[in-house]
């Protein structure tokens, strides 16, 4: 861990450069989203937008807490305590997520058209 | 007595113990803000609206961003000079930290002041009309067009404050009040809207009442006097009063019912004779005093009072309030007015249309705004132009697919939404107000210059109320997305003031610390750190997802 005085005098360059690497980001981020020459996949916002825009996101996000959350080389404990958090959301979001698949969805459940809005039903998503 | 584990880490944990703390309450973080994140995207996945894609806008939530990447680089330094006893440094540092938390949440502020003074408006038909709503007047003074009312013409609530142009008019004849609900407030406001038209409201009959067991009624309240929140007071007092009395007197009169059946059907279930333990109504009548759940008010001469559509259900002849209060007198009409109308958008009906398989632009020339607006014809007409030249523009850049198709074409928000920067171009293509850069990029941050571009470019509109679907602020109550954003963002800006107090405090009183124990501080300024770097991890996700996506 980059306790003493003389480690952490070198890490402050590691620090700077992943500032840089924030703002880079960012920068991107925005540009894929209103720059038409850096609009991945359709015209507008679709799924390939979200994809990089959020692999992006968690790039910068692994970075902020490896570098400046010391998540690189800390005791097992935090890796336990945080780790099961992590792990906990995805799987009750997973397990919300199992609702989509719920048959009320199924417009054909009951025999006939149900008046429940389908899945996706926003014509943005596509 | 001194605390463990401060500086020297723990043999089982091989942490410091407030790091295993900080941790914790990270991972409880973790849950709260995962729940909300998974809610935004069942939110967004089961919309039955079209989603506001991109729609607030960008420029502040992207200096917010640097300001909090900026923050957390300054932080992580902090500690750094601190592990190095730099205490200047340090000061330095920490300094620009809580700074860049001040301008945080200065900016959350204006976006946020910015979204709840913005009126949106759902008709009927689905198409959405955004804007901000005009003020009321005084009786008898005529707005003239394209001429800004003077300071003084408007009308004032009773708070002094103008009223916006949205409420419901009842030429009001008789006001009945609950007692136990009504809403001093809006007592203040009725007394004040008579008070502008010349009318009086007065007690419609005496009040009178048996205050006192076995004694004459007395009167309370003469026929005549005028409403005045003391009056219901006063009313409500004997009110209540009497209520409590009458039920002490019942529920004794039940408890001695029942000890004498008890005492009649000894060892038998309660069930079997309850049917038959009954107050003797008559008996107790004498002794009860009078209830008054309401008094009546008679509005002499009749005259006409504004509610907030959110306060009132409004009926032909008798209208309720939302604190019981009943509203007698005939309604009239009661439009809806904007005074700068900054976007139309068709992309409710459009969807709603094709799910019933009408075509877009046949509906959109069936929608009242287009019917009974020539600004909205008009803009549509050129909006159409626009597409045109964004389909070119597209096909031209991307070409065809191997079946002839443009590869790429306009969004649906492209197609159906005309918003301010579409109607600014417009006006500007019109030859009309013209904005020069400086005052052209504020409008990215604050939002369209309404009083610069005036009404040639952000029109007039009134709605009549019966086309009215739904109005909101561009608050939580407008949309799922609206909820999901003040949400995210409002936990968020939570958290960092929370983190900048903590960490104004080790800037501000860290001093004696440093200098009895430095490395206990720099622990401390650590914790502190971890916290804000996690408020800026929240910020990484909440960016994109609520800005761009």
């Amino acid at each position: 861990m980059a306790d003493t005085p003389e480690a952490i005098k070198k890490s402050i360059r590691i620090y700077l450069t992943v500032g840089g690497i924030l703002f880079l980001g960012t920068i991107i981020t925005v540009m894929v989203a209103t720059v038409p020459w850096m609009d991945v996949g359709q015209h507008g916002f679709d799924k390939w937008d979200c994809i990089l825009g959020l692999a992006i996101a968690a790039t910068k996000a692994s970075l902020v807490a490896a570098i400046f959350m010391h998540l690189n080389h800390e005791k097992k404990a935090v890796y336990w305590l945080f780790g099961s958090a992590l792990v906990m959301v995805c799987s009750l979001s997973f397990l919300t997520a199992l609702g989509m698949f719920d048959p009320i969805h199924d417009p054909l459940f009951y025999g006939k058209e149900s008046k429940t809005p389908k899945i996706l039903a926003s014509p943005t998503l596509r | 007595m001194e605390i463990p584990y401060v500086v020297t880490p723990r043999k089982d944990t091989g942490l410091f113990n407030s790091k295993i703390a900080i941790w914790l309450f990270l991972a409880s973080e973790v849950m709260l803000f995962g729940g909300f994140f998974s809610a935004y995207v069942f939110l967004r996945l089961g919309a039955d609206y079209p989603w506001p894609e991109r729609t607030l806008p960008v420029l502040p939530g992207l200096i917010n961003t640097f300001v909090l990447i900026g923050s957390s680089v300054t932080v992580v330094f902090a500690w750094a000079s601190l592990k190095m006893r730099q205490w200047r440094r340090f000061q330095f540092f920490m300094g620009i930290t809580v700074t860049c938390a001040v301008v945080f949440m200065a900016l959350k502020g204006v976006e946020y002041s910015v979204k709840l003074k913005h009126q949106a408006l759902r008709l009927n038909d689905y198409s959405i009309v955004e804007g901000h709503l005009a003020y009321e007047l005084k009786d008898g003074v005529e707005a003239h067009h394209g001429e800004q009312p003077k300071a003084d013409d408007y009308a004032l609530n009773h708070k002094g404050k103008k009223i916006e142009e949205n409420q419901i008019y009842v030429e009001t004849s008789k006001l009945t009040f609950d007692l136990r609900r009504f809403y001093q407030p809006w007592i203040e406001e009725i007394n004040n809207q008579v008070g502008h038209r010349d009318a009086k409201i007065v007690l419609a009959q005496d009040v009178t009442a048996v205050t006192q067991e076995k004694q004459a009624p007395e009167t309370l309240a003469k026929a005549g006097e005028p409403l005045s929140v003391d009056l219901l007071k006063k009313i409500r007092k004997a009110h209540l009063a009497a209520a409590a009395h009458n039920s002490r007197l019942r529920t004794a009169a039940l408890r001695k019912e029942w000890k004498t059946a008890k005492a009649a059907h000894p060892g038998e279930a309660d069930w079997k004779y309850a049917s038959s333990v009954n107050i003797d109504t008559k008996a107790l009548e004498p002794l009860l005093l009078t209830e008054i759940p309401s008094v009546a008010f008679n509005v002499d001469p009749p005259a006409r009072l504004e509610f907030r559509p959110r306060d009132i259900q409004e009926a032909a002849g008798k209208s309720t309030l939302r604190d019981g209060t009943v509203v007698e007198g005939a309604l009239q009409a009661s439009p809806m007015g904007f005074h700068y109308v900054d976007a139309i958008d068709f992309q409710y009906l459009v969807m709603k249309a094709v799910e019933k398989g009408i075509d877009p632009e046949i509906a959109i020339e069936e929608s009242w705004l287009y019917k009974n607006h020539q600004f909205v014809r008009d803009a549509w007409t050129w909006h159409r132009g626009e597409i045109e030249k964004l389909k070119a523009r597209l096909l031209k850049g991307y070409g065809t697919d191997k079946d002839g198709k443009p590869k790429r074409e306009p969004t649906h928000k492209e197609l159906y939404r005309m918003g301010w920067e579409d109607f600014a171009r417009m006006a500007e293509d019109n030859g009309r107000a013209k904005l020069s850069g400086m005052d052209a990029l504020g409008e990215h941050f604050f939002g369209p210059d309404y009083d610069a571009r005036g009404n040639e470019t952000f029109p007039h509109l009134v709605v009549p109320r019966e086309q009215v679907g739904f109005s909101a602020k561009f608050s939580p109550a407008w949309n799922t997305y609206y909820a999901i954003y003040f949400i995210i963002t409002g936990l968020h800006g939570i958290h960092v003031i929370g983190g900048a107090l903590v960490l104004a405090y080790y800037l501000f009183f860290g001093r004696k610390m440093y200098l009895s124990n430095p490395e206990w501080l720099a622990n401390r300024v650590e914790i502190g750190g971890l916290f804000w770097h996690f408020v800026d991890l929240i910020w990484i996700f909440a960016f994109p997802i609520l800005y761009l996506m």
